[in-house]
């Protein structure tokens, strides 16, 4: 899903309600709270998607949480 | 006082530089220094109307103009070099004579109001402003020049007499000159008719800004078309010797269309129309700074494909032909600049103001040929370690990825 939204589908193939449905989704998962700021950078994201921000601003957030994720992992 | 005598060319320009900008005023006097450069062109006793002085230069076909910066204020003029003792009367008579009528303190006040509105209208200078507020957060050299429109509407004619008398000293001014003048007279002109105070009173130290401790951001949110965004850090005085390496660090990213900012970023990736790197530097700090004008779709990719070129800067020294191009193109610009009588005496009067001493144009070209692409490279990690700062204007409502980017 990031990477679609990297890619600036975020108004065609994946549309930022996917998108934040995505993310709220993963704020459900109990690995979240694994790593530090994952939480964080996925609340910050569903933020910017909501307030319409571009897909390349919520991408970056949303890479920031992965790699949150991947060095708690 | 500083003269080049040029026998070739046929103009002579004549600066007037104080050393006192707006470094030198606190929060209650921001933007005096700038309001007396507007004040000093409405009349003096012997020419009472701002007219009355444009009409005296530009009747000879000279011009006439004046600067305020952070450091320094510099009034000038260009003449045929047959009018020289004109130009040095009509500076001498400004800055020595002007009226400060109540009146036209009113009118400039609002005529400098709407100077700072206008720069706010204009986000790819305004951006800026913000940026060297966040390089120099709490201190005057982070403030606009022109002061703020609290500190415009406060200032009373009180202040600004005051401050004029405090700065606009002797031991406070270099003159410099040059063009197809003679020296002799000229000195002796200057003598006889140059009537600023001699002794010093209550001039303010300048206070060196305090360590910046983290990167920061900050947004202003605004419906640009476009995204506006500056970022850099504290970089190098122009007193420290490694000032020419960071000059050419400078010209390698982002000087011109052959700098890798504009091939990479606008031309190989197409992310931004104009983007270019700019120093600032001062008695005692300085910076390089990036500003991007991007589309605001891909402001956070163009903000990163930049930090891959500062990386990049750090990793590895630059290759010797890039190296080799970016002094040429210094040099060139540098010669270029000194092709006119005006860009002579700034060039004269700046370094003897500011630098204490006058470098010729080859000993200049001589430490801008020296620097190593060591040099460079060692510059780089020093200044690109320090805490990134970022301003940006455009239609954000979050800075959380800007922050990301620049690990704030």
């Amino acid at each position: 899903m990031i990477n679609a939204v990297a890619d600036e589908a975020g108004d065609e193939e994946i549309t930022p309600t996917e998108i934040a449905e995505a993310i709220r989704d993963c704020l459900e998962l109990s690995e979240v709270d694994r790593a530090p700021n994952v939480r964080r950078y996925l609340g910050e994201a569903l933020d910017a998607v909501s307030d319409g921000m571009p897909a390349d601003f919520v991408a970056m957030t949303l890479y920031a949480a992965l790699g949150a994720l991947r060095e708690g992992a | 006082m500083v003269i080049e005598h040029m026998p070739e060319r046929h103009s002579a320009s004549v600066v007037l530089m104080f050393a006192g900008g707006s470094r030198l005023e606190d929060e209650r006097l921001a933007g005096v220094s700038h309001f007396i450069e507007h004040l000093y062109f409405k009349g003096t006793e012997r020419r009472p109307s701002s007219k009355e002085i444009a009409d005296a230069i530009e009747g000879v076909g000279g011009f006439i103009n004046a600067s305020t910066d952070k450091e320094l204020t510099a009034y000038w003029a260009r003449v045929p070099s047959e009018h020289m003792d004109l130009g040095l009367d009509v500076l001498f008579d400004i800055v020595a004579n002007s009226r400060l009528d109540p009146a036209d303190v009113e009118r400039e006040r609002m005529v400098i109001l709407e100077e700072l509105r206008m720069y706010q209208d204009q986000p790819q200078d305004y951006v800026q402003n913000l940026f060297e507020e966040l390089i120099w957060p709490d201190h005057p050299l982070g403030r606009d020049i022109a002061g703020t429109e609290e500190s415009v509407s406060r200032l009373n004619r009180e202040d600004i007499l005051e401050y004029a008398d405090a700065h606009y000293r002797l031991p406070n001014l270099v003159i410099g000159a040059a063009g197809s003048l003679d020296e002799e007279r000229t000195v002796v002109e200057v003598r006889q008719s140059l009537s600023l105070r001699s002794g010093l009173n209550g001039t303010t130290p300048a206070l060196s800004p305090a360590q910046l401790t983290s990167p920061r951001v900050l947004v202003r949110r605004r419906d640009t078309e476009q995204a506006h965004i500056c970022l850099g850090a504290r970089a190098l005085s122009y007193m420290h010797p490694d000032r020419h390496a960071l000059d050419l660090l400078n010209t390698v990213l982002g000087e011109g269309m052959s700098s890798r900012l504009f091939l990479n970023i606008r031309e190989r990736l197409g992310l931004a129309y104009d983007v270019h790197s700019f120093t600032q530097k001062h008695r005692d700090t300085g910076y390089v700074g990036v500003y991007i004008g991007v589309d605001p779709k891909k402001a956070v990719d163009a903000v990163n494909a930049v930090m891959g070129e500062l990386r990049s800067l750090r990793e590895s020294e630059i290759a010797p032909e890039e190296l080799a191009r970016a002094k040429e193109f210094t040099k060139g610009r540098l010669r270029l600049e000194l092709e006119t009588t005006n860009g002579v005496a700034f060039w004269l009067t700046y370094q003897e103001l500011l630098l204490g001493g006058i470098k010729t144009i080859d000993e200049e070209l001589a430490l801008v040929e020296a620097v190593t692409s060591a040099d460079v490279k060692r510059v780089a990690d020093d200044v690109l370690s320090a805490p990134l700062q970022m301003a940006v204007i455009g239609p954000f409502a979050r800075d959380s990825a800007f922050r990301l980017a620049i690990g704030a």
